[in-house]
């Protein structure tokens, strides 16, 4: 019995596709949000992206093909919605003129601040936000969605061993800022 | 403590407290979803675009790229930059019981059905003297 049939839905059928999503939402749709935050740092821009990553799900859910657990494969559908983000123009534009903020006086530096401060309370959270993304993503999908390297591999099409190579730098990573912290 | 990482998690969900997908954002997501249904409407379909697909399949099964290359080489350009709705379009023709779908490797096969054949024949019989009737033809052949 496949994991849709086990929820009591059939993948066959139209009428149950929105039924589906409206599922999926009830039973991921948090992790998702969180998951994408750990890569855009941005609240409404999560929430935004995550609106679109189900409607994309909606859009291949007759893709999939029970290879995968559905959880899996949605992850992987996020993960490289929020990759195409990152890469994206609107979003290199917008770091850009981030970047050109630094140079003007002081005044956007606190509001921006005061964003990171909202979003981020803790040092830790903050100190792990701060990784680069190849980190992170191996960080947040290890300690926070607690999924197995293998499960991990399977979502990202990373190999196993990099990703054990990469959990150790991050922790290195980590450790050394905290010190210089302390 | 020699894992950093070690209260990640609980530190991380005191964080994300009440940060959730909210309702209206479901529902934002279902609206969209409804208005992209009436692609899953057969009236939403040119006659001729359903027509070269079955006829595509009329003599063995396919795969979703091998019926878009055949539909590309026929000058059918419905699906052009758009290959999605390809899929979406053999989907509903799956749920009416007019294709047939199996997993070989990784690529999904479709095929028409007995009852999708027998529409088919059953269409071409009537030919091109009652045009227009192809879709009706077919809402009745899925009831």
């Amino acid at each position: 019995m496949t994991e849709l049939e086990e929820i009591g839905i059939n993948i066959n059928s139209i009428e149950n596709t929105e039924q589906i999503i409206s599922q999926l939402m009830d039973n991921y749709s948090d992790d998702i949000l969180h998951l994408v935050f750990s890569y855009v740092k941005n609240r409404t821009t999560a929430e935004d992206l995550t609106q679109e990553i189900f409607i994309k799900c909606y859009e291949k859910l007759n893709q999939f093909n029970n290879k995968s657990s559905i959880k899996t494969w949605l992850y992987r559908i996020a993960i490289n919605h929020c990759k195409d983000y990152l890469g994206s123009w609107h979003y290199r534009k917008l770091n850009f003129s981030d970047k050109i903020w630094d140079y003007l006086p002081s005044k956007s530096k606190r509001v921006e601040e005061e964003i990171i401060s909202k979003d981020v309370a803790n040092s830790l959270m903050s100190a792990v936000m701060d990784l680069p993304v190849k980190y992170r993503e191996v960080v947040f999908l290890h300690y926070y969605e607690e999924l197995s390297l293998a499960n991990i591999s399977k979502i990202t099409g990373v190999n196993s061993n990099t990703l054990k190579t990469r959990l150790k730098h991050a922790r290195e990573l980590l450790k050394s800022k905290m010190k210089k912290e302390v | 403590m020699n894992d950093p990482f070690y209260n990640l998690k609980d530190s991380i969900k005191k964080d994300f407290e009440g940060f959730s997908f909210s309702e209206e954002r479901k529902n934002a997501v279902k609206e969209t979803i409804r208005k992209k249904q009436s692609h899953l409407e057969l009236h939403y379909w040119k006659e001729e675009t359903l027509r070269n697909i079955l006829d595509s399949l009329h003599d063995e099964a396919k795969h979703g790229y091998e019926i878009s290359t055949q539909l590309f080489q026929k000058n059918e350009l419905s699906f052009k930059n758009n290959e999605g709705q390809l899929y979406t379009l053999l989907h509903l023709l799956e749920n009416k019981k007019i294709l047939s779908s199996k997993w070989i490797e990784d690529k999904k096969y479709y095929s028409l059905t007995a009852k999708g054949k027998k529409f088919v024949a059953t269409f071409e019989r009537r030919g091109s003297k009652q045009h227009g009737s192809l879709k009706n033809l077919m809402e009745e052949a899925s009831l």
